[in-house]
């Protein structure tokens, strides 16, 4: 099938503001994703095309990208997916993440995400040590509390399609709370207090509205929405 | 505390600030409205006719205190929930924090005059 492509396109050493940069190409199969198209055009075309991507099989996050005005990552979005059915054609927007500076076409500094998602402190933390010497136990009931929050990847799909983030980049996002929703509902996990300040600020839960962007923009179907609600009835009730 | 569930629950220090006050209060104030404006608009305009709703009407409502409060009461949860509510939605878009306390102030002290306002009317009508 034949596709029609269109990218934001900026390269901040010849460009002053942002641009559409339009490219056909032929002989797409359907089952390719968004990102073989992206290849084909950069091998093919234009070599300059900057993005990012690395396993390109939806596990390592780094292709998350405004894809015809929805963020989805460019390796699991399928061109099929797009294309009207029956129809051998297809017409395919990309633009890079919103609300993240752009370094250059769909690259954006991701510096400001993971500043956020450091500050909720997203590791295991408990200094003392183990009854039996060897492991902390956890009932299936409790490992099942966070067993959502386990699978983010990072990708900043859900942060960068949350109006709130937009509005105000000092909201620590959603992607950020998912990380400290996995460690304060850890029963094993004993800096919960200390999570729980961050996420507790004036720049933390609150500034969820609850629209349900982040949870449809997950490509790793987190409920995301749901789990900032729950932190939220933590910090409402003070009991986890 | 590991109930009969599986499920281990803890107690944890919260910080208490504005804005867990203000979330539970608009959870505590969006319950009341919820009884109070379905309330008032099932009596006002289902079970008494909109034609009936006169001056006369108001009058003899209000010569009852039970009325007055139950008025009172939409009017405080109202007005509070809806400038807090206010409140949210400029935060999002005003960054300057001095900017962010003055517009605070202004539409605390404008909620607080209107509910005086509007209470006096109710209490001496």
């Amino acid at each position: 099938m034949q596709v029609h492509i269109r990218i934001r396109r900026f390269n901040p050493e010849t460009d002053n503001k942002p641009r559409w940069g339009e490219y056909t190409v032929n002989d797409v199969n359907p089952t390719d994703s968004v990102l073989d198209v992206l290849h084909r055009v950069k091998w093919e075309q234009d070599g300059t095309l900057t993005l990012r991507r690395s396993c390109a099989h939806g596990v390592c996050g780094s292709d998350a990208m405004r894809i015809n005005g929805a963020n989805m990552l460019a390796c699991k979005t399928l061109v099929s997916r797009i294309a009207k059915p029956g129809s051998d054609q297809a017409k395919i927007q990309v633009e890079p993440i919103l609300g993240l500076r752009v370094i250059k076409d769909l690259v954006v500094d991701m510096d400001p995400f993971f500043d956020h998602y450091r500050s909720v402190l997203p590791y295991f933390v408990n200094d003392n040590v183990p009854a039996d010497g060897r492991e902390f136990r956890q009932s299936p009931e409790d490992r099942a509390r966070f067993d959502d929050t386990t699978k983010c990847i990072l990708c900043a799909a859900c942060t960068t399609s949350c109006p709130s983030f937009w509005a105000n980049e000092k909201y620590v996002g959603p992607a950020a709370i998912v990380q400290a929703h996995r460690f304060i509902f850890d029963s094993r996990d004993q800096a919960a207090e200390e999570r729980l300040k961050v996420v507790g600020d004036s720049f933390g839960v609150w500034r969820c509205r609850t629209n349900f962007n982040c949870t449809n923009a997950c490509p790793r179907e987190i409920e995301v929405t749901k789990a900032i609600a729950e932190v939220k009835g933590v910090l409402a009730r003070g009991k986890i | 505390m590991t109930t009969p569930t599986g499920i281990t629950y803890r107690k944890v220090a919260v910080p208490s600030n504005l804005e867990r006050r203000a979330f539970l209060f608009m959870r505590l104030s969006g319950a009341a409205l919820l009884l109070l404006a379905v309330g008032h608009m099932m009596i006002q305009h289902v079970l008494n006719s909109s034609q009936n709703l006169t001056l006369q009407f108001v009058a003899q409502q209000w010569s009852s205190w039970g009325w007055r409060v139950y008025d009172m009461l939409l009017l405080f949860f109202a007005i509070t929930h809806g400038f807090n509510g206010l409140r949210n939605v400029l935060e999002d878009y005003v960054h300057n924090r001095n900017a962010v306390k003055w517009i605070n102030r202004f539409l605390f002290v404008f909620a607080i005059l209107t509910i005086i306002w509007a209470g006096i009317a109710i209490a001496t009508f």
